[in-house]
């Protein structure tokens, strides 16, 4: 493995023109995969890694709309946020790229194995720390500078009142790059950080059109044709989607009606809405997972997926 | 003069009659003891002569000596020091020697000759009935528990003067008989009903009972887990008067039993710390005493706080829940005790107890991995059933009335599944589902197609191993017996899916 990692010095012709332009830049870096292109408008997504059901499907559909445009997402492949974002580019069948804290042939952290191999294939991985190098604590801040130098814009999905993603989000602004902010509920602790970066000027990131209208005109001209494709693609899942749902069974089809998209929910309150028997609801929940109609973020607790 | 009178050594679950026997000689005034014994019942010879002084009774100047018999078979305990004091008032000619003939007696005396209770009365009484004895004596206080077997006398004594007037002129003391209308078996004073919310986890406690399934709860502090806990053995079925005995025997030999409560009547819920030892878990000593596995025997081992427990600990409970017994060899000899109880664990959801609510755990993705990967693997394979009870909403606590089925339904329902289960291994030594082995699943678990490709893709989603594997069968076979269903329909594995247990990707992030 280690004969593909390319190293690339600051006199290089590879080495990204937007980290060139900047101080405070490695030396050399180490890249597994290809390099971000310099001619195209990137955007890094970061945010917390212990995330909820809401950060986790604004990070994907944020990077994946994003990606169909034409937008390069880079994150930091950790868990939670940027894990998802990068998800959501590769889904979008664009490539997505990853600045580690460790060296490139190192899976930090190991639950993102798949996702690594997919980055590798489709996109890169790129890092200042020769390989071999372990992900020591301090080395994660110090990439997060990198992460917004090749960006264009960094968007914040999650983050708590003291995180790393403000981190990368205060590099960004000394580095001159836009910061966008998704806004959260005032009372998660989780969009504390996000708000607080609302409440000093920060974009809202309410959707992938605000990102793309402070992006350049680059991308906006992918927009026609993509979002033709995509208009294309989402009717054949609703076809899909309706073809399964008449396989269905008729309880499924009742738990379904009443599932919150937003927050999830327990089995004991849909049955208290329901008044069905709990283990029709029980076996109705499963049955609506396992047909891809809803998702089950964390273990008993479900909700719409979108 | 020689006499001799029998009493009893326990061993395990095991009583061996003893012969206490008394020679008293011409010689130099002396009062031994022999017949391998432990400490225990050397004292007895202390005792005994304090007693006869204080009741007025005089040892004469000879040599007297105790032999216990068989004299290969250790003694232990304080049990002997009746049939001591009685077997040398006959050889002394206080008492007629053929008064002792069929007597068993078993007792501690105080120094004052009153009688002391021991542990051990039921099985003892249960032995001398099948001795066909002529009467068995007790301490008073261990009357109730004796009087529960039929068909042997039981004599009561509060004293060694009671005692003696028995064996000498037959005068019975006045003391009352319990009455059998005291006593109902299966009386808990708890019912599901008592709990509105938790229906997902009060179902996969009737699963768990139905097919005999291991259960894990997880859940936050406060979510209700072990008021769960508490309440599964009322949905188990009943009590019957042999289970009854075999449990109260155990109880009996390790001393819980009194005079309150002379027999077990319901089934058993025993949750040690998370502190336990080993040893005090499967039982030990070196006069191997019943442990927690067995005092759990026909009932729950709940083990709250399950990640904490010491992995020595956990492993000890792989034996049991395979065999259903537990062996435990010491230098007093090797013995077997029954251990077939169901494991009920509980544990947090993470160090903090908050997860997923995230406003309130301050736990990291690796902490929260971290702490459950702490469960042992082994054992994690042998419970069939996992289920998080959510916390426990305001409304649910004020709602009043609640029409959530209580204990007795759902032991119904278990109870008709326990039956189905009857039939269909009625040829085989299986007698619950969870212990179906793999390779009679295809034969006891038909699928109909649709949940046999439902099942197909869920191995391939959740990757489940072998063993996962058969687990979700095994307990979907449960859910369909519920359902009073011959064949595993679709939402039978649906539902089995929903219970399925944790495993490293149990927090799927």
């Amino acid at each position: 493995m280690s004969n593909r990692i390319m190293e690339i010095e600051r006199d290089h012709s590879l080495y990204p023109e937007r980290m060139k332009a900047l101080p405070g830049m490695p030396q050399k870096l180490y890249v597994l995969g290809s390099l971000p292109r310099d001619d195209i408008p990137t955007v890094g997504i970061v945010g917390a890694r212990l995330c909820s059901p809401y950060g986790h499907r604004t990070a994907y559909h944020l990077a994946r709309e994003l990606a169909l445009r034409g937008v390069q997402i880079i994150s930091g492949m950790a868990a939670g946020i940027d894990g998802y974002a990068a998800e959501g580019a590769l889904d979008a069948g664009a490539p997505s790229f990853a600045v580690l804290g460790n060296g490139v042939d190192i899976c930090y952290p190991p639950g993102n194995r798949s996702l690594y191999d997919r980055m590798i294939a489709a996109g890169g991985l790129i890092s200042e720390y020769s390989p071999g190098e372990e992900p020591l604590p301090f080395h994660f801040p110090a990439r997060n500078r990198i992460i917004s130098a090749l960006s264009d814009l960094i968007v914040v999905v999650e983050a708590r009142k003291k995180s790393g993603s403000l981190i990368t989000a205060d590099f960004a602004l000394s580095q001159g790059k836009s910061v966008f902010a998704v806004p959260g509920r005032v009372d998660d602790r989780l969009s504390e950080g996000t708000n607080y970066l609302i409440a000093q000027g920060a974009g809202i990131a309410f959707s992938h059109e605000a990102i793309l209208e402070e992006l350049d005109g680059q991308a906006l001209i992918l927009k026609g044709e993509s979002t033709r494709k995509q208009r294309e693609r989402s009717a054949r899942l609703q076809a899909e989607l309706k073809k399964k749902a008449s396989a269905l069974s008729a309880e499924a089809l009742l738990v379904l009606e009443l599932l919150p998209a937003e927050e999830t929910a327990s089995a004991e309150e849909l049955s208290e809405k329901l008044r069905l028997p709990i283990p029709s609801i029980l076996s109705s929940l499963n049955e609506l997972v396992r047909c891809g109609f809803a998702d089950e973020p964390v273990r008993s607790r479900f909700i719409l997926k979108r | 003069m020689f006499s001799s009178i029998l009493s009893a050594s326990v061993n395990g679950l095991e009583i061996h009659p003893v012969r206490v026997e008394t020679d008293i000689s011409d010689g130099l005034p002396q009062f031994t003891m022999v017949g391998y014994l432990t400490a225990q019942v050397k004292e007895a010879g202390d005792r005994v002569r304090s007693a006869f002084r204080n009741s007025g009774f005089f040892l004469p100047s000879k040599r007297i000596t105790v032999n216990l018999s068989p004299a290969d078979v250790p003694k232990n305990g304080s049990r002997f020091d009746l049939p001591v004091a009685v077997s040398v008032l006959a050889a002394s000619n206080i008492l007629p020697p053929s008064s002792l003939t069929g007597v068993m007696a078993a007792g501690e005396l105080s120094l004052n000759g009153d009688l002391n209770p021991v542990s051990g009365i039921l099985p003892i009484a249960i032995k001398a009935k099948e001795e066909h004895l002529r009467c068995l004596l007790v301490p008073a206080e261990n009357f109730n528990e004796a009087s529960a077997v039929d068909g042997i006398a039981v004599i009561p004594l509060r004293n060694l003067l009671e005692a003696v007037e028995f064996l000498k002129n037959g005068v019975l003391p006045n003391i009352p008989k319990r009455k059998q209308e005291d006593f109902t078996l299966n009386e808990y004073g708890i019912d599901f009903r008592d709990i509105q919310e938790q229906l997902t986890a009060k179902r996969a406690a009737a699963i768990a009972v139905a097919g005999f399934h291991n259960l894990l709860l997880i859940g936050s502090p406060g979510s209700g887990k072990t008021m769960i806990a508490r309440r599964m053995p009322t949905i188990m079925p009943p009590l019957g008067t042999s289970e009854c005995l075999e449990i109260s025997k155990i109880y009996s030999i390790s001393g819980l039993l009194s005079s309150d409560r002379p027999l077990i009547g319901t089934r058993p819920f025993r949750h040690p710390h998370h502190t336990v030892s080993p040893q005090a878990l499967a039982g030990g000593g070196r006069f191997p005493a019943p442990g927690e596995v067995t005092l759990a025997h026909r009932g729950i081992l709940f083990l709250d706080e399950f990640p904490e427990f010491s992995p020595s600990a956990i492993e000890i409970l792989r034996q049991p829940l395979e065999d259903r017994s537990i062996t435990i060899s010491r230098q007093a000899g090797s013995v077997t005790f029954p251990a077939g109880f169901l494991l009920l664990a509980a544990m947090n959801p993470c160090k903090c107890g908050y997860y997923p609510d995230r406003n309130l755990c301050t736990c990291s993705p690796r902490d929260i991995n971290a702490y459950i990967s702490r469960i042992s693997r082994p054992l994690l394979d042998r419970i069939d059933l996992c289920v998080s009870c959510s916390p426990v909403s305001y409304k649910d606590l004020i709602s009043g009335e609640s029409s959530q089925p209580g204990s007795a339904e759902i032991r119904e329902k278990v109870l008709a599944a326990r039956q189905i289960q009857l039939q269909r291994f009625s040829s085989s030594p299986i007698r619950f589902n969870s212990e179906i082995p793999p390779s009679k699943l295809p034969l006891y678990c038909p699928l109909e197609p649709m949940a046999e490709s439902i099942l197909k893709d869920a191995f391939e989603q959740h990757s489940f191993s072998a063993r996962g594997y058969h687990r979700i069968l095994k307990v979907a076979r449960t859910i369909a017996d519920l359902d009073g269903s011959d064949i595993i329909c679709a939402r039978h594995i649906d539902e089995a899916l929903f219970f399925r247990t944790v495993d490293e990707t149990y927090w799927k992030q």
